[in-house]
Parts: structure tokens; C-alpha cells; sequence
């Protein structure tokens, strides 16, 4: 065990450096980004690690580009960079908002996108729904190279990961579509909500569903899309009731977690409304 | 090795653990009282300082992360003389402090905010908040007084 003031920090100066410096620790370090997740990790009885490797000073990780087929988000791109960064791109309105309402403005300020994704414990990550529904590709830096995987892929195997790896970027596709973010917090701001749903649809000139992705949040110990929902929708009309009816219909498919805030069905019995709110949000925003 | 940081316009070197939170450092090293260490786990605000230029949680902030920063505290709105800030004069004449024990944060976040918008409005203002907690007095003061600061034909 290492108390906080024995921990020590070493501050890279590129991604070959902080996997270098992380491979070599093995288990005993780990990567910190904006902090406000590892900085609570004893109010959460998680240990202190030995070695922590600065990932803030690191040009690669840093800039939202966005090109025409696609943006790439740099890890340590804050919530409110992301937020100010996507505010030009209609397809894109899903992902802002996740990222510039999460939280507080100055917990926004220093929060990272990878810190967000690679939290492993943290059920209620507003990006990770945000982008499973953009159906973002995640790349991550090893010791063994590069690699490129899909969101789903990583949240499933993030607590495996070898020790050297991090996130490098997000990279989400752009096309002709709409997407929205909805989140019952029980507060207005600040607290960790209780359940997400975040949705990027294609829509068929008819104005049906030509295609449509639903991420979930908060529900479950890790984000994921809800595949029935998806499949029940399918060519329907954006129609807000009619979802919300199909989604109490397919709403066993969850195994929800219990909290102090809120039990699981609590989350589960929410979601109908959360499904309503965000197919007004995408009928609105066409 | 000690980290580098301006603290209020002053040149600082400090040898803390790299781990400690910078709101602990201000106040048991530079004696700077005013930002709160309260719940320690970025849900109030009452630690927030400006981290170059803007809000931070000081409590979560490792100072080990803020090599060459430039930090600001509410120690640094009052005038040396003594003379409170605009904002601060507008808190007391709005009669908005309580307990106070929120104060020093809901200054540095509103003073972040006329930084980067001179005339927000009221719903910007309320925003700006969103990570402030205040448990004596109902908000409604404290926007008023912010208003009253930033477009007075707009505050009651
Ligand atoms: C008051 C408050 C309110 C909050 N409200 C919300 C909310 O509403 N919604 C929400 O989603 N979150 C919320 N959070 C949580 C916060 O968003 C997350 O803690 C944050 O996104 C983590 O990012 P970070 O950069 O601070 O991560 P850090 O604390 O630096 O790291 C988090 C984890 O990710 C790892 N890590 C960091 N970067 C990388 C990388 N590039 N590659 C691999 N691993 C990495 C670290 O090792 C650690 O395990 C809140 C936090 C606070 C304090
Ligand atoms: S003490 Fe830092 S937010 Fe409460
Ligand atoms: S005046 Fe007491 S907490 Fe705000």
C-alpha cells in the first residue's frame, strides 16, 4: 500500500515516453489525465498507485480535427474543448452536449475524453454512450504498437488492458445524420445521473429510421447500445410515444446496477422517458 | 522536485508531494485561506481558484500537474487598500452572503465567467454556478448581485 504523499508523478513528454514509462512500471502505474477521477480513488477505498504518468503536456493527445469523413478527438481533449470544438457540426449535437453538460464548468474545464472512457468503475460516463451512439473507434498506444477498436470493444476489455496502454484518440465518423443526448440527473447539474440515452439516427427521405443507434448510460456497471430497441425501431417513424412504448417492451433486456442515488429498476423505469425526450430532441433538430 | 506556479502575480516554488491538492497547498503553504477544502470531491466548489484563467476544483488538483501555472484566489479581488471588488461590493450590497462559506468559489467561478463574457445573461450566470453549491441562501441574491455587476438595467 502507498499513501498519497509517497505517490510520485512523472510528467511525459510524448506517447512513446508514457507507454515506455508505464510498460516498464507494469501494474504499479497508471496513466492521469485531468485527475478528477484518480484524485478521489481513496474516497472510493481504491488504492494509491506507486507511479503516475502526467498525460496533460503531450501534444498528441491534444486537438478535435475534423475532416470530412470523420472527427478525431485527441484523449486528453477536455469536456469543454470537446463541447466548443464540435459546436459547428449539426451531426455532431449528441456529443456536444454530452460534453458540455456533464459535470460541472470546472470539472469540464480539466476532464478528459479518455479519462471519461477509460474510468473502469465509472458507470455514469456521459461520452461513453455519447459515442457508442456515434459509433466512435478508439485508438490505443502500446508497447506492441498502434491499435485501432471499436468504443464497445474497448469498454469490454479496458480492465484487461495490457500496462503501457492508453488511449491515443477517438475518432468519429461524420455522415448525414442527427444525434441527441438525454440524462436524468437528480439535480440539475453536478451530480452523476441516474440514466443516459444518447441516439444518432440516418433518416430515410420518407422520414423513416433508415438507421439508428441508441447508447445507453448509467444503467448498467458499463455503457452499451441497446440492440432491441435499435431492431424494434427500425423504419418506423420518429415517432416519441410509439418509442417510448417500444421501449418498455424491451426494457428487460437490462441487468441494472443498484446505487445510493438510485436503484436499478429506478434507472431501468426511466428510460421509456429518457427514449421519448431524445426522439423529440432528433425530430427537432432534422 | 519543487513545481513552479504564479500564485496572485507572485513568482512560488513549492516542494509538496506531487499528489497533494493544490487547495492545500494554498492554504497550509501560502497561508492563502480564502478557497475551502470542503468535500474534497469536486461537488461543491467552494475550493475553486482560476488555473490560467479558468475555474478548477482545487481539491482534485494535484499540484504536481501545474508546472508553470498561473493561479488565482479570491485573496486577489479585494484591492491591497483593502477596497472590495466590484463583484464583492455588489455581493455585500445585495446583502447575498450568508455563512460565506461558498464565497471565495462563487467569486472565482463568476470572475472566470465576465472574463470570457462581459455581459452574460441571467441563465448564463446560473451556469457559471452549476458547480457552487450554497446550503444558506437560495441562489436568487447572488445572481442578482452577479447581474447588477455585468448589465445593471437587467438586475431587479
Ligand atoms: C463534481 C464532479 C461531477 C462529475 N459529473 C460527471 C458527469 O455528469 N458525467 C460524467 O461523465 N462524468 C462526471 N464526472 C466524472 C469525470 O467526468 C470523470 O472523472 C472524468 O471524465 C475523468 O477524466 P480525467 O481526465 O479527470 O481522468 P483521470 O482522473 O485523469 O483518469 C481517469 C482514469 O482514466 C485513466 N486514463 C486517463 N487518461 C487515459 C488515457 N488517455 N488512456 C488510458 N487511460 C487513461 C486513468 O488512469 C484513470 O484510471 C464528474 C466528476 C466530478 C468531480
Ligand atoms: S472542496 Fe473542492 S469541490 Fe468541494
Ligand atoms: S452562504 Fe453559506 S454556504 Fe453559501
Amino acid at each position: 500500500m502507498v499513501a498519497a504523499h509517497e505517490a510520485r508523478l512523472h510528467v511525459a513528454t510524448s506517447v512513446d515516453d508514457a507507454v515506455a514509462v508505464l510498460t516498464e512500471a507494469g501494474g504499479d502505474a497508471v496513466p492521469m489525465a485531468g485527475a478528477t477521477w484518480l484524485m478521489r480513488a481513496e474516497l472510493r477505498d481504491e488504492p494509491i498507485r506507486p507511479l503516475y504518468v502526467a498525460l496533460g503536456r503531450i501534444e498528441a493527445l491534444k486537438g478535435v480535427e475534423i475532416a470530412a469523413d470523420a472527427v478525431s478527438i485527441g484523449a486528453c481533449v477536455t469536456h469543454a474543448e470537446l463541447a466548443g470544438g464540435l459546436a459547428g457540426l449539426p451531426e455532431m449535437r449528441g456529443l456536444a452536449q454530452a460534453a458540455g453538460h456533464a459535470a460541472t464548468p470546472a470539472v469540464r474545464a480539466v476532464a478528459t475524453v479518455g479519462g471519461n472512457l477509460a474510468a473502469s468503475g465509472f458507470a455514469a460516463a456521459d461520452l461513453a454512450p455519447a459515442l457508442l451512439a456515434a459509433d466512435a473507434e478508439v485508438e490505443v498506444a502500446g508497447s506492441n504498437g498502434t491499435e485501432r477498436l471499436p468504443l464497445a470493444g474497448y469498454l469490454a476489455t479496458r480492465d484487461q488492458a495490457a500496462a503501457g496502454s492508453l488511449i491515443v484518440r477517438v475518432i468519429v465518423p461524420r455522415g448525414d445524420c442527427v444525434s441527441a443526448h438525454t440524462r436524468l440527473p437528480l439535480r440539475v447539474a453536478g451530480d452523476y445521473p441516474v440514466a443516459i440515452v444518447s441516439m444518432n439516427v440516418a433518416v430515410s427521405p420518407d422520414g423513416t429510421i433508415a438507421d439508428l443507434r441508441i447508447g445507453v448510460g448509467s444503467v448498467e456497471p458499463v455503457a452499451a447500445r441497446w440492440t432491441a430497441l435499435e431492431e424494434a425501431l427500425a423504419s418506423q417513424p420518429l415517432d416519441p410515444e410509439a418509442a417510448a412504448t417500444a421501449a418498455r417492451e424491451h426494457a428487460g433486456v437490462f441487468a441494472p446496477r443498484d446505487g445510493v442515488e438510485a436503484s436499478g429498476a429506478y434507472r431501468v423505469r426511466v428510460l421509456p422517458a429518457l427514449v421519448r425526450r431524445a426522439i423529440e430532441a432528433l425530430a427537432a433538430s432534422r | 522536485m519543487p513545481v513552479n506556479l504564479v500564485v496572485n502575480g507572485e513568482e512560488r516554488a513549492v516542494a509538496a508531494p506531487p499528489l497533494t491538492p493544490l487547495a492545500d497547498v494554498l492554504r497550509d503553504t501560502f497561508f492563502l485561506t480564502g478557497a475551502k477544502h470542503v468535500c474534497g470531491e469536486g461537488f461543491c466548489g467552494a475550493c475553486t481558484v482560476l488555473v490560467d484563467g479558468k475555474p478548477a476544483v482545487s481539491c482534485l488538483t494535484p499540484v504536481g500537474l501545474l508546472e508553470g501555472s498561473e493561479i488565482r484566489t479570491v485573496e486577489l479581488l479585494a484591492d491591497p487598500s483593502g477596497d472590495l471588488s466590484p463583484l464583492q461590493a455588489a455581493m455585500e450590497r445585495h446583502d447575498a452572503v450568508q455563512c460565506g462559506m461558498c464565497f471565495p468559489g462563487i467569486l472565482m467561478s463568476l470572475t472566470a465567467l465576465f472574463e470570457t463574457d462581459a455581459a452574460p445573461s441571467r441563465d448564463t450566470v446560473r451556469t457559471a454556478l452549476a458547480g457552487n453549491i450554497c446550503r444558506c441562501t437560495g441562489y436568487e441574491r447572488i445572481v442578482e448581485a452577479a447581474l447588477s455587476v455585468c448589465q445593471p438595467e437587467a438586475a431587479q
